[in-house]
């Protein structure tokens, strides 16, 4: 086994690496962008490159730990990274990232005051918002009828092997802590031991472990109650209006996936001008329509139908309690152990 | 596995190879050393190391990893949760290995006893799948299996039953999944085997007096030997570490060994402790193989 993915992790890196730094020698009207699989749409990169006449080398990863784990491997130079808020308060940390030139972003003006200047980046020196999400509840109503108003109506143990959440083990911990009302970022040994005997009794009601996709679960029938990206609920809501979201009443996590520059980049001004053109309200707009998260650009909230304005996943009414994630370094892993533990009993 | 068999035979065993032979080997030996010890010497560096706060490789050595893997670090007893994971994906891989055996075998004897004519046309057939992404047939076993999905309706549709049946996201799947990744790894050594095997040789088992299932015992599993142990190998090895059909089908919920080794290098950054699990099974595997290989030196 080890060896045949090692080759295979061998011959991918090799591909995906080795032609990145040729091409940036070779001319510089290149953007080297790194950015999650499925969040930036074709014609966004085609119009940019359309506008600029800079060639953008598109490279995906899933994870914000995929992305870091590669951008510190070093070997390849990318120019921009698309990471969330902790992993940001991290790399900041590090001095791993480049402060942005503000003065080439003018169009940073359509943005929300409320996604610059976050907590992770209190300057707003590193980072743009790209777009904002939650981690929520889909209900699918034609076979819930119970009302679901936070993660306990989830866990009650009425709707078992009928749930699909997320396969991430911060997210899992973080809705234990808030329903028990305790601070999502302060990763403790002593609050993990709190966590677990709730998690112990949520967990085995899991049918489904998916952060890729797990609308599909939802919609393929599988599940009737997910708790997943508000994206992936915007888009069941679009498909099925039987899909109603909700933000759980005990707190949720919000995240903020950004634009940042990371150290050494070589066309960092090319970047910068990539920032500026997708704050056009615009263009913008076609990554809402795309994917359908909090769109922190005021200008372009304006151009989307009036149904993608109103659906209640992407632009939740009310004021919920949403918080951020904070970078807790090695806890991290204490958090894997604590989920592996409990799912591989 | 199947070159060195395949050599052993052509070559009838122990003759050492000569400069040339050496040079011809060159390209493999480069590869192998490239993309097997290499990585796999990293492998072994980084399970000694620990992580700092980014998830970057901190290199001071310590068994700390190890020590993770075998004793509970509550208790300080011997013995984890990642014994149960093990043991879940050997049963899987088992499982998918021995179900293969025995779909595959037949056809693998009816492929390799077909006219010479239809051999080709039957083996392309096996290899068809090939065409496609494994991901994309992995994806279609989810539109067929799930509660909405093809199979379920269909049967709905016929009135065989009344409510959907759960398929996807139970350890049935994740078996289905893997033998019908796998199946071709198993036929295509076998057929390897039994389209050289001599039929007089069986015909003379017939005419000594021995019937079929004493012919298929003492002569035809003996000869196809090499081809079911290569198919074994190919089948068990790649199923015990798969990751991507246990968790797209299995829905992730009774994780197995390759998708808490992934998840160490992807989503923890622990990829120090990753690099212990993936050595604990090299060397497992490597204890394995030489017991089994010293057994069979004798004979």
């Amino acid at each position: 086994m080890k060896p045949i993915r090692l080759l295979l992790a061998g011959v991918l890196i090799g591909l995906v690496a080795a032609p990145l730094p040729a091409m940036a020698q070779k001319k510089k009207n290149v953007l080297n962008l790194f950015c999650w699989s499925e969040y930036v749409p074709q014609e966004v990169i085609d119009g940019f490159t359309k506008e600029t006449g800079i060639k953008v080398n598109v490279v995906n990863y899933a994870s914000n730990e995929e992305m870091l784990a590669k951008l510190l491997a070093g070997g390849s130079k990318y120019d921009l990274v698309q990471p969330s808020e902790y992993t940001i308060e991290a790399l900041v940390k590090a001095g791993k990232l480049e402060e942005l030139n503000l003065a080439n972003i003018p169009n940073i003006k359509n943005l929300d005051p409320k996604f610059t200047k976050m907590p992770h980046d209190p300057d707003g020196k590193y980072s743009v918002t790209w777009m904002a999400g939650t981690v929520g509840i889909v209900v699918n109503t034609a076979k819930v009828k119970t009302p679901i108003t936070g993660y306990k109506d989830v866990f009650d143990g009425t709707h078992k092997r009928r749930i699909v959440v997320l396969n991430d083990a911060r997210e899992i911990v973080s809705w234990a802590l808030n329903s028990l009302g305790l601070p999502i970022n302060e990763i403790t040994a002593e609050n993990l031991d709190k966590a677990k005997p709730l998690l112990k009794e949520w967990l085995p009601q899991v049918k489904v472990y998916d952060s890729d996709s797990p609308k599909t679960a939802l919609l393929n029938g599988d599940v009737d109650l997910g708790i997943v990206w508000s994206g992936e609920a915007a888009i069941l809501y679009k498909k099925d209006k039987k899909f109603a979201f909700v933000l759980p009443k005990e707190g949720a996590h919000q995240f903020i996936d950004s634009l940042a520059i990371p150290k050494g980049a070589p066309n960092k001004e090319n970047a910068e001008k990539f920032i500026n053109y997708i704050l056009k309200p615009e263009v913008s707009k076609l990554v809402s329509e795309a994917f359908p998260y909090t769109n922190p650009n005021l200008e372009a909230r304006k151009l989307l139908s009036k149904a993608d304005q109103e659906n209640p996943a992407s632009y939740p009414p009310g004021e919920p309690k949403l918080e951020t994630f904070k970078d807790i370094g090695k806890a991290a892993k204490d958090i894997d152990k604590l989920v592996t533990d409990l799912k591989g009993k | 596995m199947l070159a060195t068999t395949g050599v052993a035979e052509t070559t009838g065993g122990s003759r050492r190879p000569g400069w040339f032979g050496w040079l011809m080997m060159a390209p493999m030996l480069l590869w192998l050393v490239a993309f097997v010890v290499v990585p796999t010497g990293i492998l072994l560096v980084y399970s000694f190391c620990q992580r700092d706060d980014l998830g970057e490789i901190v290199y001071s050595f310590s068994w700390e990893n190890y020590r993770r893997i075998f004793f509970d670090s509550d208790t300080g007893k011997f013995g984890t949760t990642y014994f149960t994971v093990f043991i879940r994906s050997i049963v899987y891989a088992g499982l998918t290995t021995v179900i293969c055996l025995v779909v595959g075998y037949p056809v693998a004897w009816f492929i390799g006893r077909a006219p010479e004519s239809r051999r080709n046309l039957l083996l392309m057939l096996v290899m068809i799948p090939f065409w496609t992404s494994f991901l994309v047939r992995t994806y279609a076993w989810i539109m067929i299996l799930s509660n909405n999905g093809l199979l379920n309706s269909g049967l709905e549709y016929a009135r065989l039953i009344s409510e959907p049946f759960e398929m996807l996201y139970t350890p049935g799947a994740v078996v289905l999944g893997l033998v019908y990744s796998y199946l071709p790894f198993l036929i295509l050594p076998v057929y390897g085997s039994v389209e050289k095997l001599d039929n007089s040789l069986v015909e003379a088992a017939f005419d000594l007096g021995a019937g079929p299932v004493r012919t298929f015992q003492e002569v035809i599993v003996p000869l196809t030997q090499p081809g079911i142990v290569a198919g074994i190998l190919l089948v068990f090895i790649p199923a015990l570490g798969m990751f991507a059909i246990t968790q797209l089908m299995g829905g992730g919920i009774k994780p197995t060994i390759g998708e808490v080794i992934q998840n160490q290098f992807l989503q923890a950054r622990d990829w120090p402790f990753g690099a212990a699990l993936g050595m604990t099974i090299v060397v497992l595997f490597a204890v394995v193989f030489w017991f089994t290989s010293r057994k069979q030196e004798p004979a």
